[in-house]
This record gives C-alpha cells, structure tokens and sequence, in this order.
C-alpha cells in the first residue's frame, strides 16, 4: 500500500490495486463515452458560436411525434415477437443434449453476424418471386417490415431466450413438477423466474431494431432514425444530428433502464452449458402447436437466408472468388474483433463490477453504460473524430486502432452488462477464501477468478465478434486510409451489383463465425476437462 | 483443474497474441515505407471504378494512393462529415466525388483550397468553380430504366412527370430517397427549374401516389431489373450496369424532346484539401484524373457516361450524343438543396 501527502496533513492510502482498478475503469468510462464526449463539446461550441438553434430540434412536430410512435411500436412488436417464438423454440428444444444446444447456438450466433441488411434482400427478392404467382402479395408497408426485421433478429432473439431460461435454476422447477402439472410448473415457475431476464433480451432487441432503418426503408417504412439521418444529411451539422437524436436515444434508455432492473433480479446458478436431467414437460396440444409453428419460423429464416445466399452465390468459384479478392478486409475486420475483444474484455469485467455498486454510484455506472448503447452509428462514428482527432494522440486517430475504438464504444457495455449477470451468479465467499488462503494474487487470477469468469468471458467475446463483424455505420466514418472491413466490401458490392460476390462473403461470414464459435466450445470443453463435469458427459454418453 | 489452467491460460494467451501479430502484419496498407510518397483520397465514387484509376496512377507516378471510399447505404453524409469534422487537423488530400453539391458544400465549409489544374484547359467553363476550388469532368445523367418485359416499347416513360402519370400504377414506379446522393441533387435541381410550389406540388404528387420510395439508386436498379417494378428513376452507371448483365431492361433519357426540360447531367468534381499533408502529391493527382486520357478510361470502363469534352471512347451502353441537358447552374442547384431537402423530409419521411 502506497501513502501520499497531496495536502499537509492529509494523507491518502492507496493500495496498487485500487489503482489499477480506477485506472482501468475510467478507461472503460473513457472509451464508451469518448463519442459522446466528442458531440457535446462539438454541441457547445457550435451554441456559443450562436450558429446552432437548439430548440427546433427538440421540439416535436407532429410528423416526427408519430414517426418516433410508429417507431418505437415497430421496435416493441418486432422485439416483442422475437422473444415470444424465442421462448417457444427454447422450450420445445431445452431437454436435447448438450451437444446438440451447443450446435444450435453456434448456428444462431453465426446467423447473428450477418447483416440485417443482407436478410431484408433476401426476403425482398423472395417477396418479389412469389408476387408474380400471388398478386395480392403486399411487398411493401409496416407489416412486411415487421416481418423482415423479425426475422434478422430471430437469431439473437432465439439466442437471448435460451441464456434467459438458463439463468433459472431447474430444481425450482423441477420440486414445482412434483406438485403440479409440467404446464403449471413452465407458466407459473418457469417463465415468472425467467422473465426479468426476458425483459433485458426485450429491451436490446428493441435498442437494435430502434436504431436500424435500412430494413424498414426498403420496405417503404419511415422510421425516426431514418429522418435522423435525414437531418444529417440535409445540415451537414452533427451537433444538429444529436439534438435531433435525443428524443429517441431518452426513448431507448427509458426503456434500457426497465429493462436494467430485469437484470438485476435475476436469481440462481447459470449452468449455461449442462446437461438437463429428467424427462421432458409436457405440455398441453394446443402450446406444442404453437412451439411447432415457431420451429418452422425459424426453419423458414434459416432456410430463406441460406438457399438465398446459396442460390444467389452459384458456384464454389464465385464462393472462393469472392473470399480471395476481399481477404484483405476479411484480414482487417477479423483483426478489429481481436481487438474490440482483448481490449473490452478486461475492461468490461471492471465496469461489471462496479455495476454491482449500490446507490448513487452504481446509478451513475449504470446510466453511463447504458448511454452510449442508444447513439446511432454514424454519430459515434463522427463523435470519435471529434473527440480523438486532436493535436495531441496522432498515433491514435486516424489509425488502424480507430475501427477498434468504435467497436469497444458501441459495444463494451453490452460485454459489461454479460459480465455483469455472470457475476451475480458467482459466490462472493469463493473470493473471499481464496484471498485468505491464496499466496499470490496472480495465483488467484489464474486459478480462481479467471475460471469463474469464464462462461460470461466466452459469451461476451462471442457476441462482441458477432456485433464488430456485421458493424458498418461508425465503422466507415473512422476507418483509416487504405483500410476496409469486410461488412464495407458487402455493401460496396451491393451498390455496384455484385450480388453473387455479396451472397459469397455472407457465407464466408457464417462459416467464420461457426469456426470461431466451435473453437471457442472445444477451449471450454478442454478447460474443464478434468472436472467433476467429466463425470457427468460419461453419464450422458452412456445414455 | 488446478494443473491445466496455469498452461491453458498461457497457451491462449501465446495464441492470442500470434493470431493478433499474424493478423497485424497481414493486413493491407499497412504504414508505408516513409521513403514512399503516399496520398490519401476521399472519395464517393464506386470503389470498382475508382480503385484501377488509383492503381494506374500508382503505377505512373509511383505515388501510394491510400482511399477512403463511401457507400451508398451512408449517402455521401459519411465522408463529408468526416471531412467537415476532420477541418481543424486534415488526414485528406484529395476530394473525388461522383457529383457537385457535396464538393460545394465543402467549399463553403472552407474545407477546400484552391487549385487550377493545368489539365483542366480544354474542360469547358461551366465545370469549372469560378473560384477554383473545384473542377468538375465527365459524369452521368438521371435517367429511367424500364422493365422491358413489364412495359412495351410504346409505353415507356419519356419525362419525369410519367412518375406522376394515372397510367402507371404508383407502386409500379421507384425512385430513391429523394433526400439524399444524386437523386436529392435532381430534386433540387427540379424546385429551381420549375420553381419552388410547382417543384413541391410534383414530389407530393409522386408521395401521394405511393411511388415505391427505395434506398438508393441501385436499390431502384435491381428492383427494376427484378420486375418488382416497372420502371424508376437512376443514374446511368447504375443502369448501364443492369443492362451489362443482361437484364430486361432500356434506358430511357427523359425530357429530351424540343421544349422539354432536359435530363439533369452529374459531373464529377475533384478539389484539393485545405491543409493537406501532400499537397504536391495531391496536385500530382488531380492533375492525372483530370488529363484527357483518365476521362477517356473511365468511359470506357462504364463510370463515365457523359463525357465533359470529346474523348475517343463511346460509352458501349447508350448513345450520349447530343443528350439535352436541364439549362441550369450548379450553383444554382447547391443554394436551393438544403431547403429542398427539408422540404422533402416532410413529405416523404412520415
């Protein structure tokens, strides 16, 4: 423990460990807000250089009132829609074995990675085929854009539903079957102990479906965040931009903060990845029906999307064209995941636990996480340069660490609130013994810690490679000269008509995210290999 | 697990940090050699047919081009406000954009610096900014393409007010956001023509219709070339594009009769950067793109469609001779674009 004299007769006690650990934290804080921090200075300047009318921003018209309505009703019905097949799909799946959640999963987070942008052609291409036999076919409004957007997000819908059910431990409800009906025990224990975790799933979903307007627009749905957009376009002006995106951000971290207290209800040892014992519940004929038709939703995305991309692709030449002459953004956008991933991670962990602060100061931590998930891309993009390009950092800005930044800004707190949750579930007193018995902290990291972190670790890291892959909007703004990420390369494509070299590197995306993610299972798999958990995979392979 | 985690901790952590190195080292455009004079461009022109110019100069002048490319899904608003942003410490040399509102918008955002290329001598006056902070050369005309499956040839469009006509259902018709890229240029280009009530007047006609109102001009093209749609409003890259590949479609240059307006021609514009790292290299550079003989390879390689002066190539995919252009300045255009794009917010976004 160090001791300082700042002041004559005052000195202040400081362990290296409380430093390093407030040291990393302001990084955490630095980096998610940094954009932020870039538009409010841009915001200031432009108001006292009286050049900025602030007020007509804010005021809402009657048009950008409904759009923000109409908005947030899209997001809350497609976010809503999702987490309801979710929840279908997951129960009709729960008793498989592992081996088989574990390859569903994998596939769900590989789908996660592709555009949203990709899946609304597919469909619009589809909806076109089938309109020439069926001339009633509405190929355009809200209601199709419900459905597109619904079914971009299926994926992680799915994929949020199952951590959801995971969270709760099954002895509650397993007691709960002894006494009642497997119907009873799903709808009054099951679902209930799940729901603030459904509740969080819900509102990410509606933060992503709330600031995405390329799906809606190609199906003639005016969203806010395309007149957002618009606004930008139309002054040039990014402290304009932000006035304008205020309304809805509040809108978004309303109900992020909802959401939040979600999180921190939740109860019980996720046991992600075990196997489930006992016989299957069963339910009634009419909600078996339902968790089929939800199964063929999902059977019907995946199979739209692939045979799509398949289709479109044509041939294993145009697949291996397409990757060889893009594996130079391929290179660089796998080296910004590396990098959102090494460099969220360990900061994340930080924030995670200070999240768990009570009273004002987790409060703060928790608005300053939860701020930056509601800012649209492009202004993130542009609040970056603002904040980074100075006279002093030029090593940073515009180098090849910018798309780096941007990815850990947009995303880092989604890694901290997973961290967060993982936290919860671990007892406090294994921290606690292994600081009294341990001789060495290192020896506790590696030892204790780090284990015990690592399910939230490998989860985190997974969705983070997911998001930094399929990102385009702050992404573009920042990358360096000479530089391009894959996802760039797509939309280039797209413009220009490549659509087979497009539906190539989509495939190229899936297969890379399907490895990464079979990687990531064997390392747990090998982690724990000698583990009581050996025990119980020779139970089930006996089986 | 006690043994293994020690060794599995460090063994990711090696690899790790190998799959970071091997990833770092392999990525393109690393920092160059310093001895290597570089230059780094901005430009909203497709990356298919601005990149074999860059590496042409490249291999002329043996000057590393780095470019910063845009996409259509961020309609120009990225990389010019990159640039806006990035006023007070440039990283741009150069400007390249496929149209002229964006460059004058950087001029008065004194973003730019003057510069007279003395390859620009034989480019007539009028793309030429009479300050000289820009240079415009060879580009594209709005135009139709039409489904030639879904439309028989007498039936084609042949002016823009066959996207409010009764006899072509609205939801058969497509155009792009009219706020944004070259179709906002149109737009505004159409409310000084006809002047602001009558501009607004035909643009609530095409909203109250149910005009399929897409996300760009591409997005137009390929609906097009579907036969989603029966015909739309583009640009000739984008429809000279479809008609390479062997889609059922015609081009269609509207307004070209006697009398009639004219179609609204898009230059291309290059300016220097005020403040730029390399300003000689950037000259360097604009200078090459505005040589006769660039222009002459961009026709040929399908970007340019009409060509600022008399160059050897034709455009393989129409016939630009004589096309009747809309009489009216670009200056013009720029001053009415930002009022005409807020109106179009009201009327499109809701």
């Amino acid at each position: 423990m160090a001791s300082s004299s700042l002041f004559p007769g005052i000195r202040i006690h400081v362990s290296l460990k409380s430093f390093l650990y407030a040291l990393v934290l302001v990084l955490f804080f630095l980096l998610v807000t940094s954009p932020l921090i870039g538009l409010c200075l841009d915001l200031l300047q432009e108001a006292l250089s009286g050049t900025l009318d602030p007020f007509s921003p804010l005021t809402l018209s009657s048009r950008r009132f409904w759009l923000l309505c109409a908005s947030i009703s899209l997001a809350a019905a497609v976010a809503a829609a999702g987490i309801g097949i979710g929840i279908l799909v997951v129960s009709l799946l729960w008793r498989i074995s592992r081996r088989g959640l574990v390859i569903i999963l994998l596939a769900l987070l590989a789908l996660a990675a592709i555009p949203p942008y990709i899946h609304a052609l597919t469909w619009s291409s589809l909806l076109g085929f089938l309109a020439q036999f069926l001339p009633g076919l509405t190929v355009t409004g809200w209601g199709i854009s419900f459905w597109v957007e619904l079914m971009a997000l299926l994926p992680l819908s799915t994929l949020l539903a199952w951590i959801a059910f995971a969270s709760v431990d099954l002895s509650l409800v397993e007691a709960g079957r002894v006494f009642r009906s497997d119907w009873e025990a799903f709808f009054h224990i099951l679902l209930p102990l799940s729901v603030p975790a459904l509740g969080a799933a819900f509102g990410f979903l509606f933060l992503v479906c709330c600031s995405d307007y390329s799906v809606p627009s190609l199906f003639g749905a005016d969203v806010y965040a395309l007149d957002i957009f618009a606004q930008f376009s139309a002054s040039g002006s990014p402290s304009l931009a932000f006035l304008y995106a205020l309304p809805l951000m509040l809108v978004m971290v309303a109900v992020i903060i909802t959401c939040r207290s979600g999180i921190r209800t939740l109860a019980q040892t996720p046991d992600w990845l075990s196997a489930r014992e006992g016989t299957a519940l069963r339910f009634p004929r009419p909600f078996v029906m339902l968790q089929v038709l939800a199964c063929v939703v999902i059977l019907v995305q995946i199979s739209v999307l692939f045979s799509g991309l398949l289709w479109t692709t044509g041939s294993i030449s145009t697949f291996t064209h397409s990757v060889m002459v893009a594996q130079a953004e391929l290179g660089y956008s796998l080296l910004i995941a590396a990098g959102v991933i090494l460099i969220s991670l360990p900061l994340s962990l930080a924030a995670a636990h200070e999240l768990r602060r009570p009273g004002l100061r987790g409060g703060i931590a928790w608005f300053l996480v939860l701020l930056p998930l509601a800012m649209p891309a492009s202004l993130t993009g542009i609040g970056l340069i603002l904040f980074w390009n100075l006279q002093g950092p030029v090593f940073l800005y515009p180098g090849i660490l910018m798309p780096v930044l941007a990815g850990v800004a947009r995303f880092a707190p989604f890694a901290a609130i997973i961290l967060f949750v993982q936290l919860r579930f671990i007892d406090p007193v294994l921290f606690d013994a292994a600081a009294i018995f341990s001789t060495s902290t290192l020896k506790t990291w590696v030892e204790i810690r780090l284990p015990l972190y690592a399910p939230g670790l490998f989860v985190s890291g997974g969705i983070l490679a997911a998001l930094t892959l399929a990102e385009l909007g702050a992404t573009l703004i920042v990358a360096p000269p000479g530089y391009g990420t894959i996802t760039m390369r797509i939309y280039n494509y797209l413009h220009y008509g490549a659509a087979a070299e497009v539906a190539g590197l989509c495939l190229m995306i899936t297969i890379l995210c399907l490895i990464a993610g079979l990687g990531t299972v064997a390392a747990v798999r090998w982690l724990y290999r000698d583990d009581g958990r050996a025990k119980e995979r020779k139970r089930e392979s006996l089986r | 697990m006690e043994k293994n985690t020690l060794s599995a901790v460090a063994i990711g952590s090696v690899v790790v940090l190998a799959v970071v190195a091997f990833l770092f080292l392999a990525s393109p455009g690393r920092s160059p050699d310093p001895a290597t004079r570089t230059i780094v461009v901005y430009t909203s022109v497709d990356q298919v047919y601005s990149e074999p110019v860059f590496r042409d100069f490249e291999k002329v002048t043996g000057i590393r081009v780095l470019p910063v490319y845009d996409i259509e899904a961020t309609k120009t608003t990225g990389l010019v406000n990159r640039l806006i942003a990035e006023k007070g410490r440039p990283q741009a040399d150069v400007f390249w954009s496929g149209e002229f509102g964006q460059t004058i918008l950087l001029k008065n955002e004194s973003v730019l610096a003057p510069y007279a290329s003395p390859a620009a001598g034989d480019i007539p006056q009028q793309f030429h900014d009479a300050d000289q902070y820009w240079t415009g050369f060879g580009g594209r005309a709005r135009v139709f393409i039409v489904n030639t499956d879904r439309l028989a040839p007498g039936h084609y469009p042949s002016t823009v007010y066959d996207l409010v006509n009764d006899k072509y259902l609205g939801n058969s018709v497509g155009i792009a956001y009219p706020m944004f890229g070259t179709t906002a240029t149109h737009a505004a280009a159409l409310y000084r023509y006809l002047g602001w009530e009558k501009g607004r007047a035909f643009f609530s006609d095409i909203s109250k219709r149910q005009v399929r109102v897409v996300d760009g001009n591409s997005v137009v093209r390929d609906l097009v070339a579907d036969g989603q749609l029966a015909f739309g409003l583009t640009d000739t890259d984008d429809a000279c594009g479809a008609l390479e590949k062997g889609a059922h479609v015609a081009i269609i240059v509207p307004d070209q009769k006697e009398g009639e307006m004219g179609t609204l021609v898009i230059p291309n514009t290059v300016a220097l950067i005020k403040g730029a790292p390399h300003p000689s290299e950037a000259k360097v550079f604009i200078d090459y793109v505005l040589d006769r003989k660039s222009e002459d390879a961009m026709v040929a390689s399908g970007w340019i469609q009409i060509p600022s002066r008399h160059v050897p190539t034709k455009s393989s995919c129409m016939n630009t001779t004589g096309i009747r252009a809309m009489n009216i300045s670009y200056q013009e255009v720029y001053t009415s674009l930002p009022g005409t794009q807020k109106d179009l917010i009201e009327i499109f976004i809701r």
